[in-house]
C-alpha cells in the first residue's frame, strides 16, 4: 500500500496516523485491513466511577424527592465525566476501528440521557455491537433504558400507544423517510407496547401493558412483537441500502456514489453483518480512489482527536475539553436532536471556521502562528510574545512536542504537509507555503494545521 | 517594535498586496440594505415562572396553590386582576406609555416539559412531534440574509434559532476578540494567495469561502461599530453587557436585522423567590437601560424586543419552595407604536388546567413569530414558519 492510501485508511477507520506508526504497518492491503479488524475483536467498555449510586434504590428516592433532585444534579455532572472518559478513549483506543464505529453509531442511533448509568450503558451497547450483527443491534437498542426514555418507549402502552420510537425506528434508524405509511407506524408502535426498564436500566417487559392483538405491518399480519417488527423491516433491502448509504457518506465520501452504495447494500443485505460490510469497503479499490481521499470535512471530534494525535496535549482543566467541544459544535453525549448532527459542510459556519483555524495555534503555540519569513520571529520576540499572551489564553494546556518529534522523525520538515494534510492543497496556498521558512518543524506543523485544508480528511 | 506594527511591516516585506478580485467581491459590503426594522430576542433560559412574573393578585386559586411562594407584597398592580412582580418596576413606565405588550398563555399543543426539547421547539418553530434542524431566524436568513452579520448572537456559540438550512448568523460575545483572531496576518496571507474562482462548489472551496466571509464579517462589525461611549448607564452584569453591545451595534447602524441575547438561571425548582427576584431585576433594569439608550439615539422606533422562555412553571408550588416545569407562559413584546399594548389577552383560567396541572395555551407561539415576520420584518412567514398561523394584531 502507498503511504497516501494508508493515511486515508487510518483517517477513515481511525483518527489519522503518523510517520512512525505508518512504518510499522505491513505492506499488503489485506494484511493491514486484517490487522484493523483483529485489533478490534475485543471491546473495552467505558467505565466511570458510579459509586455515588451505591445502595440507592427506587424506593429510597420515592420517599425523598429532595434527595432525588440532588441525585439528578449529581448524575448530570457525571455525564460530563463520561464525556471526558469517552474523549480519552478516542484519543487512546485499544480498539481503534471499534471506537470509530461507535462514534458513527452514536450519530445514527441518536440518544441522550441525563441519567449517567443509562447513558453509559447505552454507549457501551453501541460499542459492543459496533462491528456485529445489525439485527441484534437494532433489537438491543430498542430495549435500552436511555432509548426507552428518549423516544417515549416506556410511555407506550396498550391503552395509550406512543408512536415516537416506532416512527424514528423506521425514519432514522432503518429505512429512511417515505418508505412506510402512517398506518405502519401506528401498527408497529402497538408491537412495542409494554417495553420498559427497571431502576438499574435493565430491560423489563410489562406483559399487561403489551398489545397482544393482530397487527398489520408492511403488508404482513400477525401478533407481532417488537423483535418481529425489526425482523420484518430488515427483510426489506431498502434497510441495507439506507444503512450502506449512511456508512458510505461517513466513511468514504459525503457525495454518494450510487454504484458503490448498491454494491455495499448487496453485501450487507446477505446477513446484515457490519464487520463484513466494513471489510468490503476497506478492501475495495474504489475506496482508495483519488476522489475519496481528503474528501470529507472532519467532524469536530475527528478534528480534535486527530490534532492531539499529532501533538499530544494535556488539559490542565478538564472543563476546557467540554468548552472546546461546544465551541466546535459537537458535544459528545449531547446531540442536538434525534436526527443527530448533520455532517460535512454543516459543521462549518463563520463561527466554527474561525475556532478551527485558531485552535491549533491556541492549544499548541500560545495562539501564535509564525509567519517565518527570514528573521521574522527570533527567539527574543517569541519570548516577549508568549509573555504578553500569558494568562490571556482561553485554555490551559501543555503540548507534548517531544512525542511529536519522535512520531514524525521519519517526515522531513519540508514534506510535513504530506503527513498533516490529507487532500489536495489549493494552488495559491501551496505557493504561499513555499515562501515559508521551514526552519522549525513545530512552527510548520502549526501553520499547516491552521489551514482550511486541515479541516479535510 | 509593537507586534502589530511588526507584523504589518513583515506583510509589506513579503509584497503581498495583491488581493484577488473575487475576495474583494466577497468582502464588499452589500449596498442593498435589508431595511431598518430590527428584532431583538431575549431568551429567559430555564423556564421562567410566568405566574410570579405577571401575578393574578386577585385570584384565590393562585394563593391557595402557592402557600409559601405566592407574591403578596409590593405587587405593581396594572389592572384589576394582574400585576407585575416587584422586580419589574423599571418596566412600569414602558407599560404605561403603551410600549409593552404582555401576551398571556403562549404555548403549543402537547407541550414538552424537557428544557432542551422545548427550547428546540421554540427555536425551530416546530410542533412538539416534529424535529427541525434549522431555526426560525436561520430560515429567515436563508431567504433574506446576505451576510453572517445580518444576525448576531451575543454569545460564543450560535443557538439553533440562528442556524438556517444554508446560512447561519454569527455569534460573538466580544466583537473585538473576533476581529483580532480573524485578522491574524497568517490568515490574511493565506486568503490573499488563494486562487480558485469556483468557491463553494466543493468542500474545500466552501471552507475558504466561509473563512473569507467570517473575516469580512468580523471586519465589518469592527469597522462600523462606533466606539463612542454610550451615555446610558447599564447595570453591572453579563446580560446587561449583551444589551449594551446590541445598543452599540444598533446605534452604529450596522446592517443587522436580528440580535439574540439570553439570560439563564430560571429553573427554580427550589427556593424560588430570591432567585427569581434577582433575575427579574437584572432583566428589567437591563431592558429599561437598553430602551433608554435606543430612545436617546432615536432607534427605538425601529426596534422590536421579544422576550420568551421555553415554558412556564406549574401553578402548584412544590415541597422545596420552588416550582416544577410547566407549560403555557407569557411573552413580552416591547416597541413603539404597538397596536395593542398592555395586556394583549386575559390570563387563562386557573380552574381549567391540563392533566399536569399546568396552564393551557390559547396562543400558539408560532403565530407570534409569523406576526413579527410579516407585520414587522415585512417578509412572508409562509416558508419560514412551517405550520400556517393566524396573524395576531399586537403590531
Amino acid at each position: 500500500m502507498k503511504r497516501k492510501e494508508l493515511q486515508h485508511l487510518y483517517w477513515r477507520a481511525g483518527f489519522g496516523s503518523n510517520s512512525k506508526s505508518l512504518k510499522t504497518l505491513p505492506k499488503s492491503r489485506e494484511q493491514v485491513v486484517e490487522n484493523l479488524f483483529k485489533s478490534s475483536k475485543s471491546s473495552t467498555p467505558l467505565q466511570i466511577d458510579m459509586s455515588f449510586m451505591d445502595g440507592i434504590s427506587n424506593e429510597s428516592l420515592k420517599n425523598n424527592p429532595k434527595f432525588a433532585q440532588e441525585l439528578r444534579v449529581k448524575s448530570r455532572k457525571k455525564v460530563v465525566e463520561l464525556n471526558y472518559a469517552w474523549v480519552n478513549q478516542l484519543v487512546q483506543p485499544k480498539e481503534l476501528l471499534r471506537e470509530k464505529m461507535t462514534l458513527f453509531w452514536a450519530n445514527h442511533f441518536v440518544c441522550k440521557d441525563n441519567n449517567v448509568v443509562y447513558a453509559q450503558k447505552f454507549n457501551n451497547t453501541l460499542r459492543a455491537h459496533a462491528l456485529g450483527d445489525f439485527r441484534t443491534f437494532v433489537k438491543a437498542i430498542s430495549k435500552e433504558a436511555a432509548m426507552l426514555k428518549y423516544l417515549n418507549g416506556k410511555q407506550n402502552r396498550k391503552a395509550k400507544p406512543n408512536e415516537n420510537f416506532a416512527r424514528e425506528l423506521m425514519e432514522l434508524f432503518t429505512l429512511g423517510e417515505g418508505q412506510y405509511s402512517e398506518t405502519d407506524i401506528k401498527e408497529s408502535a402497538r408491537a412495542f407496547t409494554g417495553y420498559n426498564h427497571n431502576f438499574n436500566g435493565d430491560f423489563r417487559f410489562r406483559k399487561r401493558q403489551h398489545d397482544e392483538g393482530l397487527k398489520t405491518f408492511l403488508g404482513k399480519t400477525g401478533n407481532f412483537s417488537g423483535d418481529d417488527i425489526v425482523d420484518i423491516i430488515l427483510e426489506d433491502r431498502q434497510c441495507a441500502l439506507y444503512i450502506s448509504k449512511k456508512i458510505y457518506r461517513y466513511f468514504v465520501n459525503p457525495e454518494p456514489n450510487k454504484k458503490h452504495i448498491e454494491a455495499m447494500a448487496d453485501v450487507f443485505f446477505k446477513d446484515y453483518n457490519i464487520e463484513k460490510l466494513m471489510r468490503y469497503i476497506f478492501m475495495s479499490d474504489w475506496f482508495y480512489q483519488e476522489e475519496n481521499i481528503g474528501a470529507k470535512i472532519k467532524s469536530p471530534i475527528e478534528f480534535l482527536v486527530g490534532m492531539v494525535n499529532v501533538v499530544p496535549v494535556k488539559f490542565e482543566k478538564e472543563k476546557d475539553l467540554l468548552k472546546i467541544q461546544k465551541l466546535l459544535g459537537q458535544t459528545l453525549l449531547d446531540p442536538p436532536n434525534v436526527a443527530g448532527w448533520k455532517i460535512n459542510k454543516a459543521w462549518i459556519d463563520a463561527n466554527t471556521i474561525m475556532v478551527r483555524l485558531k485552535l491549533p495555534s491556541v492549544l499548541l503555540n500560545n495562539a501564535m502562528i509564525s509567519l517565518k519569513e527570514e528573521g521574522d520571529f527570533n527567539d527574543n520576540f517569541r519570548k516577549k510574545f508568549f509573555k504578553r499572551n500569558k494568562g490571556k489564553l482561553p485554555f490551559k494546556v501543555l503540548p507534548d512536542w517531544d512525542t511529536f518529534s519522535e512520531n514524525f522523525k521519519f517526515a522531513k520538515t519540508e514534506n510535513l504537509e504530506d503527513y498533516i494534510i490529507q487532500g489536495p492543497v489549493n494552488k495559491g496556498t501551496l505557493d504561499y507555503l513555499e515562501t515559508l521558512n521551514k526552519g522549525s518543524k513545530r512552527d510548520y506543523c502549526v501553520q499547516l494545521m491552521s489551514l482550511p485544508e486541515y479541516q479535510m480528511c | 517594535m509593537e507586534r502589530r506594527k511588526f507584523l504589518k511591516n513583515s506583510a509589506l516585506a513579503s509584497g503581498l498586496f495583491f488581493v484577488p478580485s473575487f475576495v474583494k467581491a466577497l468582502e464588499s459590503v452589500a449596498t442593498e440594505r435589508l431595511g431598518y426594522k430590527r428584532l431583538v430576542i431575549i431568551q429567559l433560559a430555564g423556564g421562567n415562572d410566568g405566574l410570579n412574573t405577571i401575578i393574578p393578585y386577585n385570584n384565590d386559586i393562585y394563593y391557595n396553590s402557592r402557600p409559601r411562594l405566592a407574591i403578596t407584597k409590593d405587587i405593581i398592580k396594572l389592572n384589576d386582576n394582574l400585576g407585575f412582580h416587584p422586580s419589574l418596576a423599571p418596566l412600569r413606565s414602558l407599560f404605561d406609555k403603551g410600549e409593552l405588550s404582555v401576551i398571556n398563555n403562549v404555548g403549543y399543543p402537547n407541550p414538552v416539559r424537557s428544557h432542551f426539547r422545548s427550547m428546540d421547539i421554540w427555536q425551530t418553530a416546530s410542533g412538539s412531534d416534529e424535529y427541525l434542524q434549522s431555526g426560525w431566524l436561520g430560515r429567515y436568513l436563508d431567504r433574506h440574509g446576505k451576510k453572517p452579520y445580518n444576525a448576531i448572537e451575543m454569545d460564543e456559540q450560535l443557538s439553533l434559532a440562528m442556524k438556517g438550512e444554508h446560512f447561519n448568523g454569527i455569534a460573538t460575545s466580544d466583537y473585538k476578540v473576533l476581529y483580532r483572531s480573524a485578522k491574524d496576518p497568517y490568515f490574511k496571507n493565506v486568503i490573499n494567495h488563494y486562487n480558485d474562482a469556483h468557491l463553494s462548489e466543493h468542500n474545500l472551496g466552501y471552507l475558504y469561502q466561509t473563512m473569507i466571509e467570517a473575516k469580512s464579517s468580523a471586519n465589518y462589525i469592527y469597522d462600523n461599530t462606533k466606539v463612542k461611549l454610550s451615555q446610558q448607564e447599564y447595570p453591572q452584569n453579563k446580560f446587561a453587557k449583551q444589551l449594551k453591545n446590541v445598543a452599540q451595534f444598533i446605534n452604529s447602524d450596522l446592517d443587522t436585522k436580528v440580535f439574540y441575547t439570553s439570560l439563564g438561571g430560571f429553573d427554580t425548582h427550589a427556593n424560588q423567590n430570591n432567585k427569581q427576584s434577582r433575575l427579574l431585576s437584572q432583566y428589567a433594569e437591563s431592558v429599561s437601560a437598553f430602551v433608554k439608550d435606543l430612545k436617546r439615539d432615536k432607534t427605538f422606533e425601529d426596534t422590536l424586543i421579544l422576550t420568551f422562555s421555553e415554558f412556564g412553571r406549574r401553578l402548584k408550588q412544590n415541597a422545596a419552595n420552588g416550582t416544577d416545569h410547566g407549560a403555557a407562559n407569557n411573552v413580552f413584546v416591547i416597541g413603539k407604536n404597538l397596536k395593542k399594548a398592555g395586556f394583549y389577552n386575559n390570563l387563562g383560567s386557573l380552574n381549567d388546567l391540563d392533566d399536569n396541572g399546568d396552564l393551557k395555551y390559547t396562543i400558539d407561539f408560532r403565530s407570534i413569530y409569523a406576526t413579527i415576520l410579516s407585520q414587522w420584518m415585512d417578509v412572508s412567514a409562509e416558508d419560514i414558519i412551517p405550520a400556517k398561523q393566524k396573524l395576531l394584531d399586537f403590531i
